[in-house]
């Protein structure tokens, strides 16, 4: 029992545990379809995709930490994907790079500030924002066009794509670990009165979270506007399908905070669940319920991580 | 103890809304003692210290430290300043390392252009741990790897590894083992042997006459005296914080004639109740035209039991039944049989505090008022029983919110009293409610149980206890320790012998 | 000096009051404004009969269902799953019809009460935040509607269809619908337990509401409401494609919230939000396709109305933690 009680306890349990998760996902699927699933190159394909929304899913994580929720990173996303394809024309490689983090900076720094300035939940002000930012996706699109020019994807492929990536993990655990913003934002999740007492500065963590988060989200758009070199504007709404599939990972992280590695869950989390997204269309489900596996996922991840406590106040 | 003036307050000030809880506290502290503060729940106490360390801001008045004034803005601040405090809740958070908690707010000593040295802050928190003698503890470790003792262990260390010129130990010893203690008495004597001062907070007597030098009483926010804790024994204590005033004419004067058995018939009772981390096994009757109380440390699980009794508590075992055995397993079945309940968390569990004394009065007696309500008859039942109770109020359509204290539990009481509740369960009745509207619940209970209704009175007050009841069963660790019956010569040594 | 003292901490709330009296009637007057000042922008053109029409006939379906939204946000809960509930209703509704038009009607209802069923179940049970399940399931629903249409859109029965244009049937349907909703939630403890929910969920359980039954009947009520919702729809569009219900949960939300509803819900919750607020809504809407503005200008417009909206009517106590 207590080799067991140890085990649990080391660094390395809750990595294990998500390394043989993935495994055993990949063992699932490729017995089931042998020949359409799961091929080295096709495992390529995966993390390429797991990759992209693993860096979003960074960026969510400083949220989800403190107990908030940001759902307008996916008109984030858009917009910023767009004036990534505007600015390439203009700036070359550095406009497709500089443009969106910057962008992604604004955004959330708009979002932290209508959040502390006006005092009402998360949620609510990041889908309120998210309707504006949506809007603007389209004044974008009208200006930039919604293609990015073929010389420019050199960070939808094989290298470019790691090593931007792996700055960005960096950076996610870099802050985490050797800033104070990684214990302000654990210690506001875990008791917000309490780290005011130790003298945080709850209003101005969160703030920094939310730029942090569309921060990451610029990141994650360089990454996806060059993997998939076209990008709609996006509204009604339409633009929180994007918000998912980071939220996933982040909740990964959340799970495996403990273990003191959240970069490395977020990253095998979304591997998992890119899997698992190919897995399905291996399996034959019709492309047109994609959406259906994205909310069912999401629900399944978040009542698995989530605490239940008896008589909590849940709204 | 030196004569060198270490700690000086003047006139040290606190309301919270109408409730005056501190009122202008003058007193010196001096390098190289042990300063106990004694005092009644209320007394104010905590609220002075809190001000001095930084959980709260300071109200009125001036703390003067080594000649130098301060005013911390926060805990963290008031470490900065040499004010420490050690606190009765567990003050360390869960998805910290047991580094980042040590240092949590203070890692300005470990960044160099905003990066942390998160090695050199783990290998400072290894080598304190070690020198405490807690080398089992790993710095680099999430602190929920670890029991409760042990956390409050590294918050002592937390709040005195700086080498504070205060230390305030606040009620730490209830949540602690006989070693736990004995760590903290330590590392209190060490304090004081580097001629600094521990200011200590605590309700156990014996404790108090063994550790302090000097100990000062407050009570009701004022500032009784200081006296040398080689001069007096637990009883003088006892008198000193009680005071005489706190007259015998607010409670009851009658002594009715049974000693040792109990009268009437048994309103409800619980029978081998438990509930996990509160009640262990607990068994108890309440009779009709009695007031029992019950009474005990803070944590002995004694509030659980109104919870349990009211069909409110989560995963209880055992049972609860009325008198004629009807089961009571939900708060729904409790109102329908005639309980009412008002918790000790006032603003929470008894009221919605963000509503209307209409709504907060009318809520539980809708059920009898027929299937259609008319906001008219609503309203004339919760002015009429506002009314009765007394309640100072512009209109029932006030917010429950604007009230005081003492005004809002008169609501919860008025919201039973419309319901015609037989079965009372009171945890905490008086909690931070001023002399004048306790006189008026005092009453109130009494009158109640003439009537033949059925009292339960939870509390931390032992002189409510005494004043009040006809029984008191007193609680320890979750189990009941001992019951007394009403008696004039009922003193609160007999009930402290048998909560500790 | 005891009178003295209360006579100012009655002054304070007077003040206090004062404040609350003019938020409360705030709906109202936005509502005039909004009127005011379509009205002049478009030269009358808004108050003309005809557009009066097209205004009302334009809101059956959004007035019903913002019946049952406001029920489950005067309890301090959420719920963005109406829209693509609202679509599979209507698609069921769609193929019932073709069969029974009463049991096309218990068919949509039924849809709906169960998606409220199983919201309220991930949400009551598993302890997840209504907003958090509900915009799962919201995405889950619009998966599946895009599946039933894939190849062609679900049709309707021409003994619905040719209902569409009997307005003032349609007019009387919705005003039964309001009237019943107020009637209930006046005059029985439902709408007080709502709000009691609303303002503090331990206050209210320890005051003997059975917090979590209720809430899965709200949400289970709440998803009948908005199935019935869908006939309408029906029977105004006649068909179901992958889009039907889209943003209906927005406009939901956005109009309750004009309609001065605290997005927090609790004692300050009123009825008359659902009936100014969508109608504010519907005139702030036509308005805009009025003067010309493009649909991304249109919800540009409406997204910075609902923050602010929003600011205005929550309820903030001191040293409240706001996730």
């Amino acid at each position: 029992m207590d080799a067991i009680k140890k085990l649990q306890q080391s660094q390395w349990f809750g990595v294990g545990f998500l390394v043989v998760l993935t495994v055993l996902c990949w063992a699932i699927f490729k017995v089931l379809r042998p020949e359409t699933f799961g091929s080295p190159e096709q495992i390529m394909t995966y993390l390429q995709s797991a990759l992209i929304y693993a860096v979003g899913g960074c960026g969510m994580y400083f949220i989800v930490t403190q107990g908030l929720w940001d759902f307008s990173i996916g008109s984030v996303l858009v917009l910023s994907c767009l004036l990534a394809i505007g600015c390439s024309q203009m700036f070359g490689i550095v406009g497709l790079v500089v443009a969106p983090i910057l962008c992604g900076v604004l955004l959330g720094f708009f979002n932290g500030l209508a959040y502390t300035v006006l005092r009402i939940p998360s949620l609510i002000v990041t889908v309120g924002l998210s309707l504006i930012y949506e809007s603007f996706s389209v004044f974008a699109a009208n200006w930039a066009g919604t293609r990015l020019d073929a010389q420019f994807n050199m960070f939808g492929a094989y290298p470019w794509n790691v090593i931007l990536a792996l700055i960005a993990f960096f950076i996610c655990g870099f802050i985490l670990k050797y800033t104070k913003v990684g214990t302000y934002i654990n210690a506001i999740g875990t008791n917000e009165l309490t780290a005011k007492n130790m003298g945080v500065n709850v209003d101005k963590y969160k703030f920094i979270a939310f730029i942090l988060c569309a921060g990451f989200v610029g990141i994650m758009a360089v990454l996806y506007i060059s993997y998939g070199t076209a990008q709609t504007p996006m509204t009604g709404m339409l633009s929180q399908s994007l918000n998912f599939t980071p939220l996933m990972g982040a909740f990964f992280g959340l799970a495996f905070k403990k273990y003191g590695h959240p970069v490395v869950a977020i990253v095998i989390g979304e591997l998992i669940i890119s899997m698992l997204f190919a897995g399905f269309v291996a399996l034959g489900m019709p492309t047109t319920i994609n959406n259906v596996v994205t909310g069912a996922t999401l629900l399944a991840v978040v009542t698995l991580t989530v605490k239940r406590v008896k008589g909590a106040v849940v709204k | 103890m030196s004569d060198k003036l270490l700690l000086h307050a003047e006139k040290i000030d606190k309301k919270f809304g109408p409730t005056h809880a501190v009122k202008e506290v003058s007193l010196d502290f001096y390098a190289g003692e042990i300063h106990a503060l004694i005092g009644e729940n209320g007394s104010g106490k905590s609220t002075f210290t809190n001000m001095l360390t930084g959980i709260l801001p300071i109200g009125g008045g001036t703390f003067t430290l080594d000649g130098e004034q301060i005013a911390p803005k926060n805990q963290v601040d008031g470490n900065h300043h040499g004010v420490a405090v050690i606190v009765q809740e567990l003050g360390t958070l869960n998805g910290l390392t047991v580094a980042e908690n040590l240092f949590l707010g203070d890692e300005d000593q470990f960044m160099k252009y905003g990066i942390k040295n998160t090695a050199a802050m783990n290998k400072k928190a290894q080598e304190l741990l070690d020198g405490f003698g807690l080398s089992k503890i790993r710095a680099t470790a999430p602190i929920e790897n670890y029991n409760f003792e042990e956390r409050k262990i590294i918050e002592i260390l937390k709040s005195t590894w700086f080498d504070p010129k205060i230390l305030v130990v606040d009620e730490t010893t209830t949540a602690l083992s006989q070693d736990g203690r004995e760590k903290l008495f330590e590392v209190m004597r060490d304090v004081r042997a580097k001629g600094h001062c521990v200011i200590f907070i605590s309700h156990d007597m014996a404790e108090v006459l063994k550790m302090s030098d000097r100990i000062s009483i407050l009570r009701d926010g004022d500032y009784i005296t200081t006296i040398n804790a080689a001069d007096v024994d637990e009883d003088k204590l006892k008198t000193l914080m009680v005071g005489r005033e706190m007259g015998d004419n607010y409670y009851r004067t009658d002594y009715p004639n049974y000693a040792t058995e109990p009268q009437g018939e048994i309103a409800i009772m619980m029978n081998n109740v438990s509930v996990p981390g509160s009640l262990d096994d607990v068994s108890l009757q309440l009779h009709k035209g009695e007031i029992l109380g019950i009474g005990g440390l803070s944590e002995c699980g004694m509030h659980e039991v109104g919870k349990a009794l009211f069909g409110a508590s989560y995963d209880r075992t055992g049972t609860v039944e009325l008198g004629d055995g009807t089961p009571i397993n939900s708060i729904n079945e409790a109102i329908n049989h005639s309980i009412a309940y008002a918790s000790k968390d006032r603003d929470n569990e008894s009221l919605l505090i963000n509503d209307t004394i209409q709504d907060n009065i009318t809520l539980p007696s809708m059920r009898d008022m027929g299937f259609i309500l008319k906001q008219k008859d609503l309203k004339a039942f919760a002015k009429k029983y506002a009314d009765i109770m007394s309640t100072k109020m512009v209109g029932v359509d006030q917010y429950v919110s604007a009230l005081s204290g003492g005004n809002k539990q008169k609501v919860v009481l008025a919201r039973w009293l419309g319901k015609q509740s037989n079965i009372l369960l009171l945890d905490s009745p008086t909690r931070g409610i001023d002399i004048g509207v306790k006189a008026d619940i005092y009453a109130l209970l009494a009158e109640m149980r003439n009537q033949g209704k059925a009292i339960l009175i939870i509390s931390e007050e032992i002189m409510e206890l005494i004043g009040m009841c006809d029984r008191i069963l007193v609680m320890k660790d979750g189990k009941i320790n001992g019951q007394l019956f009403r008696s004039p010569d009922l003193t609160e040594q007999d009930i402290i012998a048998k909560m500790i | 000096m005891a009178s003295t003292n209360t006579k100012a901490a009655a002054e304070v709330q007077e003040k206090k009051f004062d404040w609350h009296q003019i938020k409360s009637l705030l709906p109202i007057i936005s509502f005039v404004a909004i009127v005011a000042i379509f009205a002049i922008l478009t030269r009358g053109q808004l108050i003309t009969p005809r557009n009066i029409t097209l205004i009302i006939s334009g809101g059956f379906t959004l007035m019903i269902a913002t019946v049952g939204v406001y029920m489950i946000m005067s309890m301090g809960c959420l719920d963005f799953s109406q829209g693509s509930m609202m679509g599979l209703s209507c698609a069921v509704v769609c193929y019932l019809s073709q069969f029974n038009p009463f049991v096309a009607i218990l068919g949509g209802m039924a849809t709906g009460a169960l998606i409220g069923l199983i919201n309220a179940v991930f949400h009551v049970k598993g302890q997840i935040q209504s907003f958090v399940v509900t915009m799962c399931m919201m995405f889950l629903l619009r998966g599946i509607i895009a599946y039933i249409t894939t190849s062609s859109p679900v049709m309707a029965s021409t003994s619905l269809t040719s209902l569409a244009t009997n307005t003032p049937l349609l007019v009387a349907i919705v005003v039964v619908v309001l009237v019943i909703a107020y009637l209930v939630l006046h005059f029985t403890a439902l709408g007080s337990n709502l709000k009691a929910i609303g303002a503090s969920e331990s206050g209210a359980r320890f005051a003997g509401i059975n917090v979590q039954r209720t809430k899965i009947i709200i949400y289970i009520v709440a998803g009948a409401i908005t199935g019935f919702a869908a006939l309408i729809n029906a029977i105004r569009v006649g068909s179901v494609t992958s889009s039907s219900g889209n943003m209906l949960e927005t406009q939901i939300l956005i109009a309750l919230v004009l309609g001065g509803m605290p997005i927090n819900g609790g004692a300050r919750s009123r009825f008359s939000s659902v009936v100014t607020g969508v109608l504010s809504y519907l005139v702030l809407q036509r308005g805009l396709v009025m003067l010309g503005f493009t649909t991304e200008i249109q919800q540009l417009i409406l997204g910075i109305v609902f923050v602010i909206m929003v600011a205005v009517f929550s309820e903030r106590a001191a040293n409240q933690v706001i996730k």
